[in-house]
C-alpha cells in the first residue's frame, strides 16, 4: 500500500473503519474493499482475497501434514498447548485494546458487560447474544453520536 | 460426504454473518459445532489446530481452514475457508460505497459505535470461553494472563510470546 501509493493513509483508515463494522473476517473484508477500489470491481476483489489467502492456506495445510506425522509426540502436544494458551491471551489482548476506545462513553460498557455475561454465564448462542444486545447498542450509540 | 460438506458450508456461512469482531468472536461457536455437535474433530485436535493457526503467518481464520481440512480434506479446507469469508465479502462489497458516502453523520456514527461495542463484547467473551475450553491447568492460565499484559504494555512482537508458550509446553509445564 505504501509502496504503490494506491491510496493515502487517511483513505485507508476510512476504509478500514468501514471494514471493521461488518461481521466476518476483518482482514478479508479489507482485501475486498481495497481490491474493489483499485483492481476494478469484482475482479480486483477476488484477486486481493486470493492473494491474501493462498500462501497462508498452503503453509497451514503443510503444517497440518506435519502434525499428522508428529502430533502424537507428547512434546509436540505440549508445545501446541503452550502456544494455544498464548493464543487465547492474544485474542483477549485484542479485546482489551478495543475496550480502551469504549471508555470515552461509559453507558456503552453496559452493553459490553451484558454481552459478555450472556455468553459466558448464561451460555447463550452467538445469534442470541447479538440479537438481544443490538437494540441497546444502537440506542446508546445514537446518544453517543450526538 | 456431500451432505457433511454442505452442512459445514451452511453453518459456517450463517455464523460468519453475525460474528462482529471477526473470527476471534466466532471461535467458541466453532468449537461447539466442530467438537460437540458435528464431532468433526476432538477437543485436543481443536486446541492443536488453534495453536497451529496462531503460530502460522496469516489471518486468524486459518483455524477454520484446518477444521475443514481434517473433516473433508482439501475440499473441506477450501470450502470452510470460503464459507466464513463470502457472506461478509458480499456485504462489504456493496456496503462500503453506501457507508463511505453516507451524509447523515449521526447515523453513520451510530452504526460505527454500535458495531464497535458488539465487537468488543463478543471478542472478550470469546477469549473467556476459549480459555475455559482449552486451558488445562493453572500454568496455562498464567501464560494467558502474562500474554495479555505483555501485549498491552510492551511493544515487542507477539512472536516472542508464541516462542515462550512453545518452550514452556515442550518442557511439560502447560
Amino acid at each position: 500500500m505504501e509502496q504503490k501509493q494506491w491510496l493515502s493513509s487517511q483513505e485507508f483508515n476510512a476504509i478500514l473503519g468501514v471494514c471493521q463494522l461488518v461481521p466476518g473476517p476483518n482482514i478479508v473484508n479489507l482485501a475486498v474493499c481495497v481490491g474493489q477500489r483499485f483492481g476494478g470491481g469484482i475482479r480486483g476483489a477476488f484477486a486481493a482475497v486470493g492473494g491474501l489467502m493462498i500462501a497462508p492456506m498452503t503453509v497451514v495445510i503443510l503444517l497440518a501434514l506435519l502434525y499428522d506425522h508428529y502430533g502424537q509426540f507428547e512434546q509436540v502436544q505440549g508445545m501446541l498447548r503452550g502456544i494455544s494458551a498464548v493464543g487465547v491471551g492474544l485474542i483477549a489482548a485484542t479485546g482489551f485494546k478495543m475496550l480502551k476506545e469504549e471508555l470515552s462513553y461509559y453507558p456503552m460498557l453496559i452493553v459490553i458487560a451484558l454481552s459478555i455475561v450472556m455468553a459466558t454465564v448464561f451460555h447463550l448462542a452467538l445469534g442470541w447474544v447479538v440479537t438481544l444486545t443490538l437494540p441497546l447498542a444502537l440506542l446508546f450509540a445514537w446518544n453517543k453520536a450526538k | 460426504m456431500m451432505i457433511g460438506l454442505l452442512g459445514l458450508f451452511v453453518k459456517l456461512s450463517l455464523f460468519s454473518l453475525i460474528a462482529f469482531g471477526g473470527v476471534n468472536a466466532l471461535l467458541p461457536t466453532l468449537y461447539d459445532i466442530s467438537v460437540n455437535q458435528e464431532k468433526w474433530i476432538d477437543a485436543d485436535t481443536f486446541i492443536h489446530y488453534f495453536a497451529i493457526a496462531q503460530a502460522a503467518p496469516g489471518p486468524n481464520l486459518l483455524t477454520v481452514t484446518l477444521i475443514g481440512w481434517n473433516a473433508f480434506g482439501l475440499t473441506g479446507a477450501l470450502l470452510a475457508t470460503l464459507a466464513v469469508c463470502w457472506p461478509s465479502c458480499i456485504l462489504i462489497f456493496y456496503l462500503q460505497r453506501v457507508l463511505t458516502n453516507l451524509r447523515h453523520i449521526r447515523w453513520k456514527k451510530t452504526i460505527e459505535y454500535s458495531a464497535g461495542a458488539l465487537a468488543v463484547g463478543l471478542v472478550l467473551a470469546s477469549a473467556w470461553q476459549i480459555a475455559e475450553r482449552i486451558n488445562g491447568n493453572a500454568m496455562a492460565y498464567a501464560l494467558t494472563i502474562f500474554s495479555i499484559v505483555f501485549v498491552l504494555v510492551s511493544r515487542k512482537h507477539p512472536l516472542y510470546l508464541i516462542g515462550l508458550g512453545a518452550l514452556l509446553g515442550i518442557l511439560g509445564f502447560v
